[in-house]
């Protein structure tokens, strides 16, 4: 009886070590960082691999045609430091210094009045492409509304972390390249594109080289 | 007294505006990866008292011995405690100090030169810049400014204390970085051409003797560890090795010899213009009419510039921060074209208009757009998004709070510093078999090859670490 006593006892000594043993805290062995120089200013291999071969095509109904090329743009930043708000629907896009519009830092909005209500087959936007980055927050919306407040439709949305206070976002971000962002309107009908974004990879400024919205007038 | 107070007035208002440009709002650039790398060792020195120095990319040891007292005065006991504010004041004070020493270096030009000078330094956009900036180009300044301040008493006066003075300056300007004898053979070099009268003692070889000793002694001192590490004094040896290495290989920092005139000339870059034109025209004017005039001082200043200036642009490696080396002789020598105009109001106005000029450009280069890739002073600057890094982090480890986090990159500074006093972040160059973590931060060139080996679901998104450099952050996606 006794015996059997001590072996009940070493029996819950050993499974409270076990438990004890359970709770003890993962020891991790990870590498300290390293001490280097200043980084070098070369463009390093950290780009997105290429795409290979031709992006597929976005198909859109006969029909459709460029609506947005000078058509009149305004923004939460009306007077932008470099460049002027004309360039965004003017036709170029080579990304050099004198064809895009610099907005200010945080949140900030540009919007293309199409004169007329249309319906929308895409929108391609190039913010920046001389330089790997990723611009944050990027929404794409759309509304018969000036304002934005009515009848609001959200084409593209990647603010995973709510930054542009619009909703979180579940589109992919992307590394900005010269093919620019292809989005699909889906149809969706109105007089009125807006774009949001907040800041890049690279600074805290907002930047649009060109906008191309692709539609067919509404009858 | 009160006379003497109004005398002294200017140089206050001076050395007040020095500091305000200075000390203001400090942390509000993101680490640099040079700043964030030496933050690092300054926590480490706070935690274990412990420093060696290491000849490989690193200067020395005055800048980090330096922050010690200020992390003590503002309770900092870790590297975990300490921030951005603590390091740059450093810079900052050491700066200010600067701006003061040269006030005192141009004494002999006269009261009002001697100001114009300090004020021009003062807000000079390189000296402003790199005085909040947590490197060793600002410290090496004023160690020299010091060193000539010092060694220019020792001169007038014969007092062997000068002469001491001017050994401890260049012992901390050895102990701040290794290209300090190229200062000290420029200012000697200088002193030969303008054929200086000789110094007020006969026993010149015994001070310049005691002053050289007091140099190396002073260097020891610090390249030992304070007589706890040794090895750092033979390390000093090699750095030597690295530093022109460095200076003349493939550093991957070779510019053309025009980098540094076009720093103070004018240049434009992504629609921004950044220009010293007036200062250095003004400055110009200055180094020429040396040559009409009977100021050694300002002879000296003019060839110990074109030395300086000749030296640095003929060397393949060029960083900004360099350019600081020129700001104290341009200004003494833009303060002397002051000096030579014939009526008071013509000064008044010019220097006006030039300090008003470098103001317009401190105010962008320094505020305005800190860490902007345009600024030619925020070279390979991280991006405002390393900010963002410590909140997903700390999120991160408090949802999981067994798994690491895991920075997968071939280059990833600032991080260290901003999740400074985590638990669980370890830092790979190239991925480990197992990338899994509650948190996996990797460069968009290596985010293929993480991917792949990652378990389970993950969100990813884009951050950036200085323009150019992508980051792929992988956060496992909730149940």
């Amino acid at each position: 009886m006794k015996r059997s006593f001590c072996s009940l006892l070493v029996l819950l000594a050993t499974a409270a070590l076990v438990r004890a043993e359970d709770k003890v805290p993962l020891k991790l062995d990870l590498p300290k960082p390293l001490f280097a120089g200043t980084p070098r200013p070369i463009s390093l291999p950290n780009l997105e691999p290429p795409l290979v071969g031709k992006r597929p095509d976005l198909m859109v109904p006969a029909g459709t045609v460029l609506l947005s090329r000078g058509k009149p743009v305004t923004s939460s930043d009306s007077l932008p430091v470099i460049g002027e708000l004309a360039f965004i629907t003017d036709g170029d896009k080579s990304g050099v210094d004198g064809t895009y519009v610099e907005l200010g830092p945080m949140v900030q909005w540009v919007q293309i009045d199409l004169g007329a209500p249309a319906k929308l087959a895409a929108i391609v936007v190039w913010h920046f492409h001389s330089q790997a980055r990723v611009y944050h927050a990027v929404i794409v919306q759309v509304s018969d509304d000036p304002t934005f407040k009515q009848n609001v439709r959200t084409l593209f949305n990647n603010d995973d972390d709510n930054s542009a206070k619009l909703g979180k976002g579940t589109d992919f971000a992307y590394i900005e390249t010269n093919a620019g962002r292809v989005i699909d309107a889906k149809g969706a009908t109105a007089r009125y594109v807006r774009l949001y974004s907040n800041g890049n990879t690279s600074d805290e400024l907002n930047h649009y080289c060109e906008v191309e919205v692709f539609g067919q007038l509404a009858k | 007294m009160r006379s003497h107070l109004l005398r002294h007035l200017p140089f206050a208002v001076v050395a007040l505006i020095a500091l305000g440009l200075r000390t203001h709002d400090l942390a509000h650039r993101p680490m640099h990866a040079d700043e964030a790398n030496q933050a690092v060792k300054v926590g480490e020195l706070l935690e274990t008292g412990r420093y060696a120095f290491d000849a490989n990319d690193h200067h020395g040891p005055t800048l980090y011995y330096a922050a010690l007292p200020l992390a003590w005065m503002r309770g900092q006991h870790s590297l975990a405690a300490l921030d951005e504010t603590t390091v740059r004041l450093v810079p900052a004070i050491a700066g200010t100090m600067g701006v003061l020493l040269l006030a005192a270096f141009a004494a002999p030009l006269g009261r009002w030169p001697a100001v114009a000078a300090a004020a021009f330094m003062a807000v000079a956009p390189p000296a402003v810049y790199y005085s909040r900036y947590f490197v060793q180009e600002t410290l090496l300044v004023t160690f020299l400014l010091a060193a000539l301040v010092c060694a220019q008493r020792w001169w007038r006066t014969g007092r062997i204390a000068w002469a001491i003075g001017a050994g401890v300056g260049g012992g901390l300007m050895l102990a701040t970085k290794e290209s300090a004898p190229l200062f000290a053979v420029a200012a000697v070099v200088a002193l030969l051409a303008v054929r200086a009268h000789l110094p007020a003692t006969r026993r010149v070889g015994r001070d310049i003797l005691i002053a050289g000793g007091t140099t190396i002694a002073v260097a020891l001192v610090f390249y030992s560890s304070f007589g706890t590490h040794f090895a750092g004094v033979r390390d000093t040896v090699a750095a030597v090795g690295h530093g022109w290495n460095r200076a003349t290989g493939d550093s991957g920092h070779e510019k053309p010899w025009w980098y540094y005139l076009r720093l103070f000339t004018w240049q434009r870059s992504g629609g921004l213009v950044w220009e010293q034109l007036a200062f250095s025209t003004l400055a110009l004017i200055g180094g020429v009419a040396v040559f009409f005039s009977e100021r050694k001082l300002l002879r000296w200043a003019a060839v110990y510039l074109v030395v300086i200036v000749a030296v640095l642009s003929l060397t393949p490696y060029k960083t900004p921060w360099h350019a600081m080396q020129l700001v104290p002789m341009l200004s003494l020598l833009a303060a002397g074209a002051i000096a030579a105009m014939p009526v008071g109001w013509m000064a008044a106005v010019v220097g006006g208009i030039v300090l008003a000029a470098q103001g317009f450009q401190t105010n962008r280069v320094a505020f305005v757009y800190p860490a902007d890739e345009r600024n030619p002073y925020a070279y390979v600057h991280s991006s405002p998004d390393v900010r963002k890094f410590r909140a997903l982090a700390e999120t991160a480890l408090a949802r999981s709070p067994t798994q690491p986090v895991r920075i997968i990159s071939e280059e990833y500074w600032p991080l260290p510093w901003y999740l400074r006093g985590l638990p669980r972040v370890g830092y790979w160059s190239a991925p480990p078999d197992d990338c899994d973590g509650a948190l996996v931060i990797a460069s968009v060139g290596q985010a293929g090859a993480v991917r792949a080996k990652l378990h389970g679901n993950y969100r990813e998104a884009l951050l950036g670490l200085r323009p150019g450099f992508v980051c792929s952050v992988f956060t496992p996606a909730s149940p």
